[in-house]
């Protein structure tokens, strides 16, 4: 076992691999605030990579009503009840150790690489049937009782949200962990995880291992595949965007504009590399208004949520981290920059590498927690990798008004 | 010469040797006749050349000839991914026949597993292992080492299945429409995985320490595996010769290492999860295959004598050296 730092944690961890020389990491963050669970990003996978025989069952992307939906069922519930059958009492935070390092605080439990006896198991994980990977929408839509006088903020008596799925393309990723043929690799390149399709041998110590069950069994291949995301659009081999890369099939179809993906820079200990323009690290490391879903997993996953802000912060801060009341602080009161950079959901399937921002005029004022907030009308800029502008777009949408149209199929 | 013979019985010294000669003569007997000592290390199994050949069916007649050597198993505890030890012992029987070698292996299961097609479920599996004969010294029967390779057929009870598709495995399944069903959009076989093309019910692989078992060039094994009566047999079948240096080689008069192992599907198994032997010797014999006929009941009634007799001496002088000890000569 090797010492790795892991900055979700705060702390360092054992894993069975030393970290790479660093390079670029796939990232991703969604807005759970903005989903409407139309699951269009779930199809959009289907229909791109997921189609075959025995891949019936397989949704690399996925997303699924909390507190009771899950795919595969339960699939949360049941590692942390590993876990803290592994670690009674013991899988909690010291939120106040905050630094740079450690953005939320110490994580004072056992992750899932630590709770594991390294013998049969090099992460605590479990195998779901055949008969928990059905029903991927069990549990939609439903809510944790009737309010019978009205929602009200800050948090909803009765509640549920969406909780939109894809792998994390984890910097510690326990699929890649419990290969024991070195079948799953990741790459230098977009830090993405891929399975080995001629070296797997179908033992699923992989679909054991990962706590967010996106390695997948096919039967028809007596294989395990997985998520691989849409690595030929972020290469930029897609010949859409002549070279430069692009957003994957979930991000790109999103109709909430809940998903922004980028690529942000490592280094060899796994941290990010300070950069302040990029809209992820901004979001992730400046603003730290989205989180890593299940950190205490010890995975260091890479796609970073936005907590919906109307839902009681204990089941937060189980499912994202300490970090929680400061990200809905900062979602419901966005900082002027942030407003900007929130405009940039979605607006372009490039990846986004930079952003600059330019000051608009005022153009109202919102009562927010009692105080008076200005809006202003800033168009934020978004550069690709070869630092061309690749969008524009303002804080207030425009409107446009269409000339009235004499053809009969007008609508 | 009777003064002489009661004299060294006398001596205490004499007494503990000839015990001790009594013992190795008895422990010689038994090797020779191929019964089981206590150590695997000992063991040898040997291949005689059969007259007709056995082919891949192991009830075929001519396994009844061959002598069966029971080879003890147990759990695999040395590396991740550890487990396995469900199945205590497996009978393992060897032929040849016009340079081709042949195994069979036999041993107790409950449960056929034979089905890899729900997440959840593992397929029953064996396996065989040999240095590789580029191994310029014995290779550690744990998957080898960097130098030392090891050469492994592996069967496994759901490649004797074809690979059906979902709506072919599930009665009530219905699929409208696959829009693609090239290879291409079976990603493993395209990629030309051994187990998503389902060639063969064995593979041959080659390994040089854990994790890096990979399929060799040559898929020359052939195999099959029958489940009857809480029984797995399964066969396999290589030629001697082969070209490649990473694969064991035979031949008459030769011998060479050999390493079995056996995997529960049931119970989860695959992978290191699984009972496995030590190396043991595997003799291959120029002499034919004893036919079970009328030409070979007094060898088996002379060595029956002869152990039978051996015994006797040596209880009998370990009975006359209590029996003097007890009258305190």
């Amino acid at each position: 076992m090797a010492t790795v730092y892991n900055w979700h944690l705060g702390r360092e961890m054992s894993y069975p691999y030393q970290n790479g020389p660093g390079g670029w990491q796939f990232a991703a963050v969604f807005n759970t605030n903005r989903c409407i669970a139309c699951q269009t990003c779930t199809m959009a996978c289907k229909s791109t990579w997921t189609f075959s025989p025995g891949q019936e069952l397989m949704w690399w992307n996925n997303v699924e009503t909390k507190p009771y939906g899950g795919y595969p069922h339960n699939w949360d519930v049941k590692i942390l009840e590993l876990l803290e059958k592994a670690n009674p009492g013991g899988q909690v935070w010291d939120a106040t150790a905050k630094s740079d390092d450690a953005p939320y605080g110490r994580f004072e439990g056992k992750t899932i690489f630590e709770a594991a006896d390294g013998m049969t198991q090099r992460a605590l994980g479990y195998l779901p049937s055949e008969e928990e990977w059905k029903g991927p929408n069990n549990g939609e839509d439903v809510a944790t009782g009737w309010s019978a006088k009205g929602a009200e903020l800050p948090e909803h008596a009765g509640w549920f949200f969406y909780l939109q799925r894809i792998c994390n393309h984890c910097t510690y990723p326990a699929c890649l962990a419990a290969c024991p043929r070195q079948a799953i690799y990741k790459r230098q390149e977009d830090g993405i995880v891929l399975i080995d399709q001629e070296r797997c041998r179908g033992y699923r110590k992989c679909v054991e291992a990962c706590p967010y069950k996106k390695a997948m069994y096919r039967p028809t291949t007596r294989t395990s595949e997985k998520c691989i995301a849409c690595f030929p659009r972020v290469e930029g081999s897609d010949p859409l965007t002549q070279g430069e890369p692009m957003e994957t099939r979930c991000m790109a179809t999103c109709v909430g504009k809940i998903r922004l993906q980028g690529l942000v820079r490592v280094d060899e200990t796994g941290r990010w590399v300070e950069d302040r323009q990029n809209p992820i690290y901004y979001l992730v490391h400046v603003e730290k208004v989205a989180l890593p879903l299940y950190p205490q997993f010890g995975t260091q996953p890479n796609v970073y949520y936005i907590p919906p802000r109307w839902v009681p912060r204990a089941y937060l801060r189980q499912m994202f981290g300490p970090g929680v009341d400061h990200a809905i602080e900062r979602y419901t009161n966005p900082s002027r920059e942030l407003l900007a950079v929130l405009q940039l959901f979605r607006v372009t399937q490039r990846i986004i590498f930079s952003y600059a921002i330019e000051p608009g005029p005022k153009v109202g004022e919102v009562r927010i927690n009692g105080t008076v907030r200005e809006i202003f009308n800033d168009t934020v800029i978004g550069y690709g990798r070869d630092g061309k502008e690749i969008v524009r777009v303002t804080v207030e949408e425009p409107i446009y008004e269409r000339p009235q149209r004499k053809t009969l199929n007008s609508i | 010469m009777k003064g002489l013979f009661a004299a060294v019985l006398q001596s205490r010294a004499w007494r503990f040797w000839l015990g001790a000669a009594a013992v190795l003569t008895i422990a010689a007997l038994l090797q020779w006749t191929d019964t089981e000592p206590a150590e695997t290390q000992n063991l040898t199994l040997f291949a005689y050349e059969a007259d007709r050949d056995p082919g891949l069916d192991p009830g075929n007649s001519v396994w009844e000839r061959a002598q069966p050597v029971q080879v003890p198993l147990s759990g695999q505890a040395a590396t991740y991914a550890a487990g396995g030890g469900s199945v205590p012992v497996v009978s393992v029987r060897a032929v040849h026949h016009k340079g081709t070698l042949y195994l069979r292996l036999e041993w107790d299961d409950p449960t056929a597993d034979t089905s890899s097609y729900r997440p959840e479920d593992f397929a029953d599996a064996a396996a065989v292992e040999f240095p590789a004969q580029a191994a310029t010294t014995v290779p550690s029967f744990c998957m080898g080492q960097p130098g030392a390779g090891v050469n492994i057929w592996h069967w496994r009870a759901d490649s004797e299945q074809v690979l059906a598709l979902p709506t072919e495995h599930y009665s009530n399944a219905v699929v409208d429409w696959y829009p693609s069903t090239e290879d291409l959009f079976f990603t493993a076989r395209a990629a030309g995985n051994p187990y998503a093309l389902n060639a063969s019910p064995v593979q041959n692989l080659v390994a040089q320490a854990f994790g890096t078992l990979t399929p060799a060039a040559e898929q020359s094994v052939q195999g099959h595996g029958v489940y009857a009566n809480g029984k797995w047999q399964v066969v396999f079948a290589r030629p001697f010769s082969t070209s490649d240096p990473e694969l064991a080689a035979f031949g008459p008069g030769t011998k060479t290492d050999v390493a079995f192992a056996v995997w529960d599907g049931s119970k989860g198994e695959r992978d290191g999860m699984k009972s496995v032997s030590q190396f043991i010797t595997l003799s291959i014999s120029g002499a034919p295959l004893a036919g079970g006929g009328p030409e070979d009941w007094p060898w088996t009634v002379a060595a029956i004598a002869l152990f039978l007799g051996l015994s006797a001496i040596g209880l009998a002088l370990g009975w006359y050296g209590y029996r003097e000890a007890r009258m305190g000569r």
